[in-house]
């Protein structure tokens, strides 16, 4: 009896021991480790040039035909870049009403003109919101020692967001003229005098598209093992092209996917990814599907300041896919309706309404939409998009209401219904959560209701997944769960009883 | 008739929309601007007028070439008052503004701020600040005439672009367009100072000087100078260019690098070299110590080079002594001497070589003192034996064949 006790003492000792060492040990080399990240040795010399895009409307250079010395290149890069931040440390003085930055791009006297706006604005608790979307320089001089240049810019588009006592009081979007002298200083092209020579209103003609002639049956996409990141490293087109032979045989004829913000680059687009994007396309072609490519998600900055990343963004997402047959429409936002409260309803709105001109300036062939997360919201703009979109996630029994309500406000617009479901998960994190069985009967009464309604669809989606990253809907299990089951397929490949009211 | 009228009043109505700069978009009826002039000089008091027939009190949004801002309105009985603030009517250009009431527009309209035709300051950038002599070469002189605001003046303004360079003293008239004015100013033949000003309405501008250098030189020709023709080893040849001038006549300025290479007959090559002061580079070679021919070229790199000149070095020894004594490990070479007999100065070199069996074991070199060399060879490197020994100085040789060292 002894000696078992004794025995017992001694391994409970000895494995205390171990443990104790073994913690020591891992504390140690922790420590080790932390202490020898860090600075990485192609670091050290700083040779590295770090040129963040911070600011990037479109500039168009009038054919150079200057007086003076003829002017190369790299010069005119320069000038284009100090003339460019000039304006962004503006845009950043007068909205802050700080005066940060200006000394670098005025010089002495110009940069007075800039003072006295911000304390005459600063005491009449005015700040301005601003932007330029466009510029159209010409450089008229440059002169023989290479120190000063004149450009007049011609037609600036600005866009300004004016605020009186922090409420917005106007709204302006104008086309200007400006004549500009620059003077090489320290390095840099500062602005000497400004002389705006010509301004009117600007207002953007865009055409309206006949979408009359859609018919969405569709379904929103992602590949079952990469949700939500579908041209990473991942990135199959067999298992892309086996997954449109499915959506296609099931009787549905359109996809929705998606183009996340960061995770294609912002303004420097992710060329690989957008040539994954591409092959998409192509596969989607040979499988007789349409596509709506959504061109943002998981977007959440309106500021008026970020507006010329974000064009520069959708610009060469668009020129890049233009051409390609399989597009049917642009979404132009996944659910911007839920940034209305964080971003202000004005600036979303404002941002939506001027991406939609652009997208448009640049295909004028495909409609567009916005996919609105509720009905509610989905009238905003409604006479902007060529055709309406909603997404419906609540009790199905008050759709048929919701759309009545939607009807009539959109009478001549098609509507789609841009994504809808119900996850079929009732397990630990809410047992009386819905079955394969209620996520069939939701289906089938769903497309019941399409049909008399004469609506589009894309429902969500194709797969259950086994991971939904933290950014698609939080960290808490229980919706994470009910997120991984929306599909029509489950995860070991069967079709859930839904699937057969995948299409009408 | 009565048709024509008709047409010439619709024609004139039509040119005179045209004309009006102010564009008035009423979206409320109860508004009306009362400040006709759309044209003001800038500086000036600016206040607009408006007849409310409400109590509005509309925000009054104002944009100019700077920056844009928000104006309170003041109320006079039925009328609305904005008093334009300083910053914006100070600058020229085009101001816009907007009445706005609720988020929206309900007048809009622009008026124009005129320069004064006055100058307060001449700015003044004149580049490059030194130019080449020859009539290719320019500067130029860009002038942005401001006014007490700062704003620069009205298109076509008259400049008077003035310069001196030496008798020649002259005005030229230039307008200013898109903002400034500007002029090249060519230089002439001849090098020296250019003092550049101008003018605009009254006002003159400070006084700046452009330096005018010669252009690259021309080719030029060189000489040597010495005290004598001997291969003494011990005075100096200077060698000098001619005046440098550049292809116009003028000096090139002090401090031209030039680079003179001597060939000896043997081939080698030396060098020297000097820069100029008032045209002309001087350097200086030793001469040598043994009979030979120098070809002598200059050059300055890459512009110029001068023609190429010989000269001759007479032989000064013809012969010397030599003794060996001391079991023939002490060796004296000499007297060494010079054209007239006289000792050879101290410093002429002399080479002893010592050889077994064809076989350099080691080579010796004393200069000279007093006209005499002394080689001691001593018996811990040379061991007692015959060697063959050779003595060379100014150009000369002497062998000594199975010299037995004891």
């Amino acid at each position: 009896m002894v000696s078992i006790n004794r025995n017992i003492t001694r391994v409970i000792l000895i494995l205390s021991y171990i443990i104790i060492i073994a913690l020591i040990i891992y504390g140690i080399s922790a420590l080790y480790s932390y202490l020898n990240t860090g600075a990485d040795r192609s670091a050290m010399l700083h040779t590295e040039i770090k040129k963040i895009d911070q600011y990037l409307p479109k500039v168009i250079w009038k054919p150079l035909n200057n007086d003076g010395r003829p002017m190369d290149p790299e010069t005119l890069k320069a000038i284009e870049n100090d003339y460019l931040d000039a304006w962004f440390v503006k845009h950043v003085a007068y909205k802050t009403n700080a005066l940060d930055g200006i000394k670098d791009y005025y010089t002495d006297n110009a940069r007075l003109n800039l003072y006295n706006f911000v304390e005459l604005n600063t005491a009449s608790n005015t700040s301005i919101a601003s932007t330029t979307l466009e510029h159209h320089p010409v450089l008229e001089f440059f002169s023989e020692d290479g120190q000063l240049a004149v450009i007049t810019d011609k037609d600036v588009i600005e866009y300004k967001q004016i605020f009186k006592n922090k409420k917005l009081a106007l709204e302006s979007t104008e086309k200007s003229t400006y004549k500009i002298v620059l003077l090489l200083e320290d390095g840099f092209w500062r602005i000497r005098h400004i002389v705006k020579v010509n301004t009117q209103d600007y207002k953007t003609e865009t055409k309206a598209v006949v979408a009359t002639n859609l018919n969405i049956k569709g379904i929103n996409y992602y590949p079952q093992a990469s949700p939500w990141d579908m041209f990473g490293d991942s990135f199959s087109k067999d298992i892309i092209a086996k997954d449109f032979k499915i959506i296609k045989e099931a009787g549905l004829n359109t996809i929705r996917v998606f183009v996340q913000y960061e995770d294609f680059g912002k303004a420097k687009v992710n060329m690989q990814k957008l040539e994954k994007l591409k092959q998409t396309l192509d596969i989607a072609k040979v499988n007789k599907l349409k596509v709506v490519v959504t061109l943002f998600d998981f977007y959440g900055d309106y500021s008026v300041l970020d507006w010329t990343l974000n064009r520069h963004h959708a610009e060469t997402i668009i020129n890049a896919l233009k051409t390609h047959d399989a597009i049917i429409a642009w979404d132009i936002k996944n659910e911007p309706n839920l940034d209305f409260e964080s971003r202000g309803k004005n600036n979303v709105i404002a941002w939506l309404d001027n991406m939609i001109d652009l997208v448009k300036s640049i295909d004028d062939q495909r409609p567009v939409t916005i996919g609105w997360s509720n009905t509610e919201s989905a009238i905003i703009l409604k006479d902007k998009v060529d055709f309406v979109s909603f997404h419906f996630y609540d009790a199905i029994d008050t759709l048929e209401a919701s759309i009545k309500t939607l009807k009539k406000e959109i009478t001549q617009k098609p509507i789609v219904m841009g994504e809808f479901g119900l996850s079929s998960y009732n397990g630990l994190w809410n047992p009386f959560g819905n079955s394969d069985k209620d996520q069939a009967n939701y289906h089938k009464k769903a497309q019941e209701i399409i049909a008399n309604n004469d609506l589009q669809f894309m429902s969500w989606t194709l797969y259950d997944f086994k991971n939904v990253p933290k950014e698609v809907v939080g960290r808490l299990p229980w919706r994470k769960n009910a997120q991984k089951q929306f599909g029509f397929i489950n995860l070991i490949g069967g079709k859930k009883p839904a699937f057969k009211y995948i299409s009408n | 008739m009565h048709l024509k009228y008709t047409h010439i009043l619709f024609f004139g109505l039509i040119l005179l929309s045209s004309f009006t700069l102010i564009k008035q978009s009423e979206t409320a009826l109860d508004i009306k601007l009362l400040t006709a002039q759309t044209e003001f000089k800038v500086g000036s008091d600016i206040e607009l007028k408006f007849s409310v027939s409400q109590n509005a009190k509309p925000l009054l949004y104002c944009s100019n070439s700077y920056g844009s801002t928000v104006i309170d309105p003041i109320i006079e009985n039925n009328v609305v008052k904005y008093k334009i603030p300083p910053n914006i009517n100070s600058k020229i250009g085009i101001v816009n503004w907007k009445l706005i009431k609720n988020n929206s527009t309900m007048l809009s309209g622009q008026f124009h701020l005129n320069p004064k035709q006055e100058v307060a300051t001449m700015e003044t950038y004149i580049g490059p600040p030194s130019i080449e002599a020859g009539g290719i070469d320019f500067t130029m002189l860009v002038v942005i005439p401001t006014d007490s605001l700062d704003n620069p003046l009205a298109e076509n303004t008259l400049v008077t672009a003035k310069h001196q360079f030496l008798s020649t003293e002259d005005n030229e008239a230039i307008f200013t367009k898109n903002l400034i004015s500007y002029k090249n100013i060519y230089s002439q033949k001849e090098s020296g100072r250019m003092l550049v000003s101008s003018e605009s309405l009254t006002v003159n501008s400070k006084e700046f000087t452009v330096t005018v250098f010669p252009a690259i030189p021309a080719d030029f020709t060189v000489l040597a100078k010495r005290p004598h023709d001997y291969a003494d080893g011990n005075q100096i040849t200077i060698f000098e260019t001619s005046i440098i001038k550049d292809k116009q006549g003028n000096i090139v300025i002090d401090g031209t690098y030039v680079n003179f290479f001597v060939t000896n007959e043997k081939g080698n090559v030396l060098k020297t070299s000097g820069t100029t002061i008032n045209g002309t580079a001087i350097a200086k070679m030793i001469h040598p110590d043994y009979e030979t021919k120098w070809t002598i070229k200059a050059y300055v790199e890459g512009m110029a080079e001068s023609n190429t000149i010989a000269i001759d070095y007479k032989k000064v020894i013809h012969d010397f002594e030599v003794d060996f004594s001391k079991n023939n490990r002490a060796i004296t070479i000499g007297p060494l001497q010079s054209f007239m007999k006289q000792m050879i100065p101290d410093g002429l070199q002399v080479k002893l070589l010592v050889y077994k069996n064809d076989k350099l074991i080691e080579a010796l070199s004393k200069t000279t003192i007093d006209g005499y060399v002394l080689f001691n060879l001593k018996s811990d490197l040379f061991k007692n034996d015959k060697y063959n020994i050779v003595i060379k100085t100014a150009g000369i040789e002497k062998k000594y064949n199975s010299k037995a060292l004891w």
